[in-house]
C-alpha cells in the first residue's frame, strides 16, 4: 500500500507572502488543517497548520470572520513568517505502514508527500490513514468479528482458514494479533456473514477457543518500548 | 385481556435455505406449536398471508430489485445477492406473503378489529435496505408496514422499536432522514456483531436527525442493562416522539441460548421488553402494536419465547 494510491491528490496550498488571515480563511473554506506552503519555484518550501495560524493571531479572531481592527498590525504577518519550513515529508514510494509509524513518532497530523525533485505530489493526513485503516479492516461491509485465541505454532491459521471456508464464508478481512500469554496468539476474523452459530461450534469442537470480546483489552498486551 | 392477532400461514415454510442455514422452516412451526401448547389459539384471531401488490413492496424497494429478486427466483438460483440468503423457487412468492399478510393485519389494527398483533413471518426483513439484500432478509417487511400506514391510512407518526438482537440496518437507511418514522433499536455492539452497523453516534441523517436511536449492548449484558435502556433511551424518545401505531421488530436471538451472538438477555426479560413497548402503545398509540417475527435461531427456546410473547399481548 503506497502513499501514492492513499493519499490526497488535490491539495489546497498557499504561499509565503499570503497572510494569515488568507490563510485562515483556506482552512475554514476547506475544513482541513494543514496547508503546505509552495516556493516561487513551485517547490515545497514549508507548511503551515491552524495550529500555528491560532498560535500567532488573537483567539477570537481566529474564530470570528470579523475585518481586521483599524491600525492592527498582525493583520500583515505572513504565512512565511510562521510556517514551519523544510517540513518532514513522505515520498509517494513510502508506505502507508511508513506513514503510520512516522505520524506516531513525530506527532504530527500530516506529511506533505513530496516527489524526488521538491515538488509537492499530495498530503497524507491522519484522516487519510483512518479511511485505509478501515479498508484494512473491511468494517464497512457488512459482517461479523469473530476473536479466536490459537497455540503460537505453525499451522493453526490454516485449520481456521479451512474451516471457515468449508462452511462458504468469505472473510472480510483476518488479522493476527499477539495475545498476553506469551505462546498464545489471538486471531480476529472479520467473516462477511450473519450466520456465525456453526462456524463458532465447529471451531470450539476443533479445540480453538473463542475470545470472550470483555476480556480483550489492548493494554493487557506487553508493551514493545 | 386485549384482542390479539396471529399472522401465521404454513406457505411461510416454503421458503427454503439449504443445508447448514440457521434460518429455517422449523422456527415458525417451533413458535406456532409453542403458541398453540400454551393453549393460547383459542384466544387469538389467526390470519393467513396474502400476497403483497407489489405497488406497496415498491414504496420501499427500487422496482429493478424486486425484478431482480424475482428473476433470480425464477431463473433457480440458489442464492441472491449475499451468500447469506439461500433461497428456492418460492422465496420471491413467501416473501410477499409475508409482506402481504403483515399490511392485512395493519388493516384490521387501523379498523379497530384487533388491539395489536403477532406477525410469525419468513423471510425476516430488517437488514434488507432499498436495494439489496442481505442478512437472510429480501423485503423490509417492517419499512413496508410503516410506509402503508403513512400512505394508505395518512397516519403521521409510526414508530419502529426493533429488539432483535442485531442492528436493522435496512430500516434504519430506508427512514433516517424521515422525521416521521422513528426507528430506536437495541442490539449487540456492532463491533462484536453483524452487520457492524447501528453506534451509538448514529442517531438520523437531514432532517431525520434525532429521529433514529441505536442502544448498543456489550456481549454477555442482559435483563439489567435492557432495562436501563428502556428508561434512559427507549421511553424518552417515545415521549417525545408520540406514536400513532407502534410497529416491533421482534428477534429472539438476544435470548443467552441463542448462539448468533453474545447478548444474555432472559426468557423474563423478553416478556418485560415487549410488556414496556405495549405500555408506550397504550400510552401514546391506543394500544395498536404491530409485532413481526425477525431473528431467533434457537429452535428449543422459540416455542416459549413466542408463547410468552403472545401471551404478554393478549394480557393473560
Amino acid at each position: 500500500m503506497f502513499i501514492s494510491k492513499s493519499m490526497t491528490s488535490k491539495v489546497i496550498t498557499t504561499h509565503p507572502r499570503a497572510t494569515l488571515l488568507e490563510a485562515r480563511d483556506l482552512l475554514k473554506a476547506h475544513n482541513i488543517r494543514h496547508l503546505p506552503v509552495l516556493g516561487d519555484d513551485g517547490r515545497l518550501a514549508g507548511i503551515i497548520t491552524d495550529r500555528d495560524i491560532r498560535s500567532a493571531l488573537p483567539a477570537a479572531f481566529y474564530r470570528d470572520d470579523c475585518p481586521p481592527p483599524e491600525g492592527a498590525d498582525f493583520t500583515q504577518v505572513t504565512v512565511g513568517d510562521v510556517m514551519t519550513p523544510d517540513p518532514m515529508a513522505i515520498s509517494p514510494q513510502d508506505t502507508i505502514e511508513d506513514a503510520l509509524l512516522q505520524i506516531q513518532k513525530m506527532r504530527v497530523g500530516a506529511f506533505p508527500v513530496v516527489d524526488d525533485d521538491g515538488f509537492l505530489k499530495g498530503i497524507i493526513s491522519v484522516r487519510d490513514l483512518l479511511r485505509a485503516f478501515i479498508n484494512v479492516l473491511g468494517i464497512e461491509e457488512p459482517g461479523t468479528l469473530l476473536g479466536i485465541v490459537v497455540e503460537e505454532k505453525v499451522g493453526q491459521l490454516k485449520k481456521i482458514v479451512d474451516a471457515i471456508t468449508e462452511e462458504n464464508i468469505s472473510f472480510g478481512s483476518i488479522l493476527v494479533s499477539r495475545h498476553w500469554e506469551a505462546d498464545k496468539r489471538a486471531v480476529f476474523a472479520y467473516l462477511l456473514t450473519n450466520s456465525v452459530g456453526r462456524i463458532k461450534r465447529k471451531l470450539k469442537e476443533l479445540g480453538f477457543k473463542l475470545l470472550d470480546p470483555m476480556e480483550w483489552a489492548m493494554d493487557r498486551l506487553p508493551r514493545h518500548e | 385481556m386485549k384482542r390479539t392477532g396471529l399472522l401465521y400461514d404454513e406457505r411461510f415454510l416454503k421458503h427454503l435455505t439449504g443445508a447448514n442455514h440457521p434460518e429455517v422452516p422449523e422456527r415458525l412451526t417451533a413458535i406456532y406449536d409453542g403458541i398453540r401448547t400454551r393453549g393460547l389459539l383459542d384466544h387469538l384471531q389467526v390470519f393467513p398471508a396474502q400476497s403483497a401488490p407489489r405497488m406497496w413492496i415498491e414504496t420501499v424497494h427500487d422496482r429493478d430489485y424486486v425484478d431482480r429478486f424475482e428473476t433470480a427466483c425464477q431463473d433457480g438460483s440458489r442464492t441472491f445477492e449475499s451468500p447469506d440468503n439461500q433461497m428456492c423457487a418460492e422465496t420471491f412468492e413467501v416473501a410477499l406473503l409475508a409482506v402481504g399478510g403483515i399490511l392485512d393485519v395493519a388493516d384490521r389494527i387501523v379498523a379497530g378489529e384487533i388491539d395489536n398483533a403477532f406477525c410469525a413471518v419468513r423471510p425476516p426483513g430488517h437488514h434488507a435496505e432499498k436495494a439489496k439484500a442481505m442478512g437472510f432478509c429480501y423485503f423490509n417487511n417492517v419499512a413496508v408496514a410503516a410506509t402503508y400506514l403513512q400512505t394508505q391510512w395518512l397516519i403521521e407518526r409510526v414508530a419502529i422499536i426493533d429488539f432483535d438482537v442485531h442492528h436493522g440496518n435496512g430500516t434504519q437507511a430506508i427512514f433516517e432522514d424521515d422525521p416521521t418514522v422513528f426507528y430506536y433499536s437495541i442490539h449487540q455492539h456492532p463491533s462484536f456483531a453483524y452487520p457492524g452497523t447501528g453506534r451509538a453516534f448514529e442517531d438520523g441523517v437531514q432532517r431525520g436527525v434525532g429521529y433514529t436511536c441505536n442502544t448498543t449492548v456489550l456481549p454477555g449484558q442482559g435483563d439489567d442493562f435492557y432495562r436501563e435502556a428502556v428508561e434512559k433511551d427507549l421511553r424518552p424518545a417515545m415521549t417525545r416522539f408520540r406514536p400513532q401505531v407502534i410497529i416491533v421488530s421482534t428477534g429472539f436471538d438476544a435470548h443467552a441460548d441463542d448462539d448468533m451472538a453474545d447478548v444474555a438477555l432472559s426468557t423474563a426479560g423478553y416478556v418485560w421488553m415487549i410488556e414496556e413497548i405495549m405500555k408506550l402503545a397504550d400510552t401514546f398509540a391506543d394500544g395498536k402494536l404491530i409485532s413481526v417475527l425477525e431473528g431467533g435461531y434457537c429452535l428449543e427456546r422459540l416455542p416459549e419465547l413466542a408463547a410468552d410473547h403472545v401471551q404478554a399481548l393478549l394480557q393473560i
